[in-house]
């Protein structure tokens, strides 16, 4: 997903990827109805319920002693993970000081995470997921602009916390559930509340009775975002009410299903995994760390039902030769998404779970998890796909596409998918200016907000979206939005370099398999100590791979750096 | 080509010395009981490469279907694994 239309300058500027031309006018033209600061669903008809942890109550009534999840060799029944989250729900309503809709979770597959996610959801607020694999910079910009004042830490993130605590600017309830004793805390950091396993609330009792509005925020997710920053995007309870009714009718999720969990909670498909398997009373199965990049023995071991990954993994399987005919035969659904899906990988997939329907998936953070999908035929698909590339197909029944010519927004075969629908948020977190940008309306469909995706498609005659790449320089690594300014921002500011760009490299089909650096000008920083700070600002899959050294960048006739002939330098190397 | 158990643990770590993810040198501290992608030293494409490099090295394929990750994400495993592979 490297495709880049347009050059960039190597020094900071305003908005870095100007906004197209018709974006603007239509700011002017309707400024009175975009979307305030703190975003609203407007045209939604509001409604008080549970909002996303509904399907998890309902089946922990219908199913109790059925097993809900199964993390580090542990089972948990759907009654005894609902004892789990009641116990954090009533800790945190218990504990909190100043109420605020939103609260962080910093943990990473074990029991906390997942308890702590629906105990968040269970006290009524919108979960902030933290990843402990993150720097602690991140982790800490994360926190502060999410406005979180409870945070809850698993064991494997306990020691973020001397990290993380001293430079937080506001007092936080500090939940944790795997630790006996915060004595140690609680003197270090005096500023920050401390709640201790053996001062946890008991859960019993707890009703789970608190309803939230529809347009409360049920997850707020932080996406790459090109000023240097992390971006919020929040997702509302009726958004992602209607992804997960959707997909489990359409992929007729029942009890007896065993769905993977393959995904960092960071990461928006994490919510597809949770949610749509606990709305219909089936199993769990955190897949661990160990297992996340080679989990063909993790699918065999508990025979898995319904798989879902982004598709570099199907490159790493078969690469380590794990991905033989028939060796899922469990499987019934497998699902791929965040990344273009290759022809190969597709049919390399299908004939390795032969029992298995394979669907390509497609959706930005901001319409929830996905809005697309194309089902994957092994004799006729080869033909329908674009480039090698696997189609995303047609909008879910709900969700409306637009493809937008690039000057003025009209509808045209080619140009930058625009969507709208239940499943679209309205706006950034805290970001007037980005959410002017990326959510217009056309005035010829009235008042529907539409969401920019900035990726480029193709519409066939008979409405199937083809993927053709991005508008900008946002890429794709692993699955991961990752805009290369981000990158740049830490690379400028830790090398002291008169110029930096940050390039996709190496691209195989379509996705990046990480980055790598170009820089120059005076910088008198050798190469591990400017990539050790970058380790310290970026998660992983952002840090550089490697730095070139230029005298000079070359120059296209516009005299910005071409990054065309950067790559070529790559090819060449 | 057949290596002992401690020539391929040596082999293992000079190559991962010199091919770890940037700015995760560990101070040079790997050794045969190292876990390559706990630490950061590898990520997933690095730990292909390095699969790639060893059956260059042993001249046998490296058969992962039914290892435990925890075997062969640590430098000791992953040469028991090639051994045993190249017995077979």
């Amino acid at each position: 997903m490297s495709a880049s239309r347009e050059t960039q300058s190597i020094k900071p500027r305003g908005p870095i990827v100007p906004c197209p031309p018709y974006v603007e006018r239509l700011a002017r033209r309707t400024d009175s109805e975009q979307p305030s600061t703190r975003p609203t669903l407007a045209t939604a008809p509001r409604i008080r319920y549970k909002g996303l942890i509904q399907g998890f109550l309902d089946s922990a009534e219908r199913f109790a002693s059925r097993e809900a999840l199964v993390v580090d060799d542990k089972s948990l029944s759907y009654k005894e993970l609902r004892g789990r989250a009641a116990a954090i729900a009533r800790t945190i309503l218990d504990r909190e000081l100043e109420s605020f809709p939103l609260a962080a979770i910093l943990a990473s597959r074990s029991v906390t995470a997942y308890a702590g996610v629906l105990g968040i959801l269970g006290s009524g607020k919108g979960y902030v997921p933290l990843n402990p694999k993150f720097p602690v910079d991140r982790t800490r910009k994360m926190l502060a602009l999410s406005g979180s004042r409870v945070l809850v830490v698993g064991r494997e993130a306990l020691g973020q916390l001397p990290g993380l605590l001293p430079e937080t600017d506001r007092t936080l309830t500090v939940v944790l559930p795997d630790l006996d004793d915060a004595a140690d805390l609680c003197a270090a950091f005096p500023q920050h509340r401390f709640v201790s396993s053996k001062q946890i609330a008991g859960g019993a009792g707890f009703a789970f009775d608190i309803e939230v509005d529809s347009a409360a925020v049920a997850y707020l997710l932080f996406t790459s975002g090109s000023t240097g920053e992390p971006k919020g995007v929040p997702i509302h309870h009726s958004n992602v009410r209607s992804y997960i009714e959707y997909i489990s009718n359409r992929y007729e999720v029942n009890e007896r299903d065993r769905v993977s969990q393959e995904f960092d909670m960071t990461f928006d498909l994490s919510v597809h995994d949770m949610f749509v398997c606990w709305e219909r009373g089936a199993c769990l199965f955190s897949v661990p760390e160990k297992s996340v990049m080679l989990p063909a023995k993790f699918i065999r071991d508990h025979a898995l039902t319904m798989w879902f990954s982004v598709p570099s993994l199907v490159a790493l399987l078969s690469n380590m030769r794990l991905l033989q005919p028939k060796c899922f035969p469990s499987l019934r659904f497998s699902l791929f998404c965040g990344e273009p899906l290759t022809a190969t990988h597709a049919q390399d997939w299908q004939e390795a779970a032969p029992n298995s329907i394979v669907e390509n998936l497609y959706g930005p953070t901001e319409t929830t998890i996905a809005v697309s999908h194309y089902r994957w035929d092994p004799s006729k698909s080869p033909q329908e796909c674009l480039n090698g590339i696997v189609p995303i197909g047609w909008p879910f029944a709900g969700q409306q596409c637009r493809v937008a010519d690039h000057e003025r927004g009209k509808v045209s075969e080619t140009g930058e998918l625009c969507l709208a629908g239940s499943q679209v948020t309205d706006g950034y977190w805290n970001n007037p200016e980005k959410t002017r940008c990326q959510f217009v309306r056309f005035p010829e469909t009235g008042g529907t907000l539409w969401y920019r995706t900035g990726d480029l498609v193709k519409r066939g005659e008979n409405g199937c979206l083809y993927y053709l790449g991005r508008i900008d320089h946002q890429v794709k690594i692993r699955g991961y939005r990752v805009e290369l300014q981000e990158i740049e921002v830490v690379l400028r500011k830790t090398s002291k370099a008169e110029q930096v760009v940050a390039v996709p490299w190496p691209v195989a089909d379509g996705s990046a398999d990480g980055v790598v650096a170009f820089i120059s000008g005076a910088s008198n920083l050798d190469d591990l100590h400017i990539l050790n700070r970058c380790r310290e600002a970026l998660p992983d899959y952002m840090v550089p791979r490697r730095i070139y050294r230029l005298e000079e960048m070359p120059l296209n006739d516009n005299r910005k750096v071409d990054r065309k002939k950067l790559v070529k330098l790559l090819e060449g190397a | 080509m057949t290596m002992s158990e401690t020539q391929l643990v040596d082999l293992v770590i000079s190559w991962v010395r010199s091919n770890h993810r940037p700015g995760n040198s560990r101070n040079g501290g790997i050794s045969a009981d190292t876990d390559l992608i706990a630490t950061g030293l590898l990520d997933s494409f690095g730990f292909i490469d390095l699969i790639v490099f060893i059956e260059g090295q042993s001249g046998c394929k490296i058969d992962l279907t039914d290892v435990d990750p925890s075997e062969f994400c640590v430098v000791k495993g992953l040469c028991r694994i090639t051994l045993r592979n190249q017995q077979n």
